[in-house]
């Protein structure tokens, strides 16, 4: 597989995202560091998104109702 | 007994030792003690010697008065645990500074199995900070220095059960446990030379391990033999109600004569093209020795994003485990630079993770069908040799060389077992990786044992560790 290309306005969007959250803990060194693996992660999204699935393909979880007495 | 008699043997001979009254646990205890406190620092493979706990569980065992007879293999056997394991009483750091005074009041499954099973905790080993789940790149990403290997101390061990590989390899302790969630059992038995068992993801307990990604953590032990895997592995296998993802199939381990047995193998297509020249070449030599007892076809995973699905669930995941350590800055006292931001992960969607987690589901059911007609699929156990203490590792993985059997077997949850299989031409053992279908460790198991009743790579230990005769 081919590596996708990522708009930089996703990159600034999803960068943002996570230094309103985390940009008190963080340096310049550190933010540009962040930023590429906002990078990273939006490439890893893209090629997840380009599998096509059908509704009914679904996620192996099973949520089981908890009784502590039973 | 002196060390000589009992470094470096296997536990199935230990065990003989022990029944047949050889040795006695607290002798054995008193001799690994003796090498972790002597030998552990020179490899940062030991954050605790249980020295305490160890002699007690053996003077208690002796006091039972059975001598083993009616005990399982493991009766009297030393071991270690990568400190991630929950003991009572007794630190345990995770590998980071910022729990390095972390006391739990309770043991692990995992811990209290072994102990019914009469092994003796003998020490708490290193491990890269929270399991190198903050996404560290280099090996000095512990609070205990970098694990080095026995085999030459300026390379690194592998990880992030780096302790329990460099344990294991310079005789420290009979056998360890790690945990995988994507490599770090077959990483370290690649480096160190080791027989190391990823079982099915639920096969064995997680209650009081520390968690990084609740659906790929997977404990299981690292060895000197194959053989030695499943005698471990039983004991630590089994249904747990602190654990609902634990199953309740029952594994027992299948000792059976494999020396006439014939395996059906499979190689995934490219596998050899982008990896170093000595894995490549000891994987040859490995293919020629495998060919005397097992027919070889080739195979060919479908093109789908596997890296990419276990990379998001693992990060996604990491980023909840590890949340509230991330909103109050604790990255900041991690040791390693690049494992004080890992806020990056904060950015993957939860449609972005949900759709990994239905991908997987493809995986895993192409994974199922493509090896329905195999014993196991089989590959370098790593794409390189350790990589030098001080190198970036994720720089030196060659060209496009991709961890495709790192990825399905990790996301679909599946058993490998990676064995020695020769040397680099710089002295650094290699691994190959044989991984079967969920629930299948007796059949990797047994491959690999036949693989190793035909080599004697696993027999060779590194020179600065083995011990010489006392004279009395």
């Amino acid at each position: 597989m081919s590596e996708p290309e990522i708009d930089p306005q996703v990159i600034d969007a999803l960068s943002k995202l996570v230094l309103l959250r985390y940009g008190r803990y963080l340096n310049e060194d550190q933010l540009a560091e962040v930023r590429t693996g906002v990078e990273a992660i939006a490439k890893v999204s893209e090629e997840l998104r380009a599998v096509k699935l059908e509704n009914g393909d679904e996620p192996f979880f099973v949520f089981k109702p908890y009784r502590g007495d039973s | 007994m002196q060390a000589i008699d009992v470094v470096f043997k296997p536990v199935r001979q230990l065990s003989e030792l022990v029944k047949t009254g050889q040795t006695s646990p607290t002798e054995l205890t008193e001799i690994f003690l003796d090498r972790l406190d002597r030998i552990g620092p020179d490899y940062n493979a030991v954050v605790t010697v249980t020295r305490e706990r160890a002699l007690e569980q053996a003077h208690r065992a002796e006091q039972r008065g059975d001598a083993g007879q009616s005990q399982g293999m493991l009766y009297g056997i030393p071991y270690g645990g990568k400190d991630l394991l929950a003991t009572t009483g007794i630190p345990t750091t995770w590998g980071a500074a910022p729990f390095r005074n972390r006391i739990f009041d309770y043991d692990a499954t995992v811990v209290t199995k072994l102990e019914k099973a009469g092994a003796l905790l003998c020490a708490k080993l290193a491990m890269v900070e929270l399991a190198g789940g903050m996404g560290y790149r280099q090996p000095n990403a512990s609070f205990t220095g970098p694990g080095r290997s026995p085999w030459d101390r300026e390379t690194w061990t592998g990880g992030s059960s780096s302790g329990s590989g460099a344990a294991v390899a310079a005789g420290l302790v009979p056998f360890a446990i790690g945990s995988e969630t994507w490599g770090s059992i077959l990483s370290p038995a690649n480096n160190c030379g080791l027989a190391g068992l990823r079982p099915t993801y639920g096969r064995v307990s997680r209650h009081g391990a520390m968690a990084l990604s609740w659906t790929l953590d997977k404990l299981g032990p690292l060895c000197l033999t194959a053989d030695d895997c499943g005698i471990v592995l039983e004991a630590i296998a089994g249904q747990d109600p602190n654990d609902p993802t634990t199953t309740d199939q029952v594994f027992r381990y299948d000792e059976s004569d494999i020396s006439k047995k014939t395996f059906r193998l499979a190689i995934l297509k490219g596998t050899l093209n982008d990896v170093d020249e000595d894995v490549r070449a000891n994987m040859q030599a490995a293919l020629d020795i495998l060919r005397n007892f097992a027919s070889i076809d080739e195979v060919e995973f479908p093109d789908l994003p596997y890296e990419a699905v276990t990379r998001t669930i693992l990060s996604a995941e990491s980023a909840s485990a590890f949340e509230e350590f991330m909103d109050e800055g604790g990255p900041a006292g991690l040791t390693a630079p690049e494992d004080r931001h890992p806020y990056a992960r904060s950015a993957i969607s939860a449609q972005d993770y949900i759709k990994a987690l239905r991908i997987r589901t493809k995986v895993a059911m192409i994974a199922d069908d493509l090896m329905a007609p195999f014993d196991a699929i089989i590959a370098p156990s790593r794409a390189t040799p350790a990589t030098r203490i001080d190198m970036d590792f994720r720089g030196v993985i060659l060209g496009s060389a991709k961890d495709t059997m790192g990825a399905v077997g990790n996301s679909a949850g599946l058993p490998a077992i990676s064995v020695p299989n020769g040397f680099s031409n710089g002295g650094l053992p290699t691994g190959i990786q044989f991984m079967g279908k969920a629930y299948d460790e007796n059949k990797v198991i047994a491959v690999a044992r036949a693989y190793q009743l035909r080599t004697d790579w696993h027999l060779q230990h590194p020179e600065a560790v083995i011990p010489y005769s006392i004279p009395p």
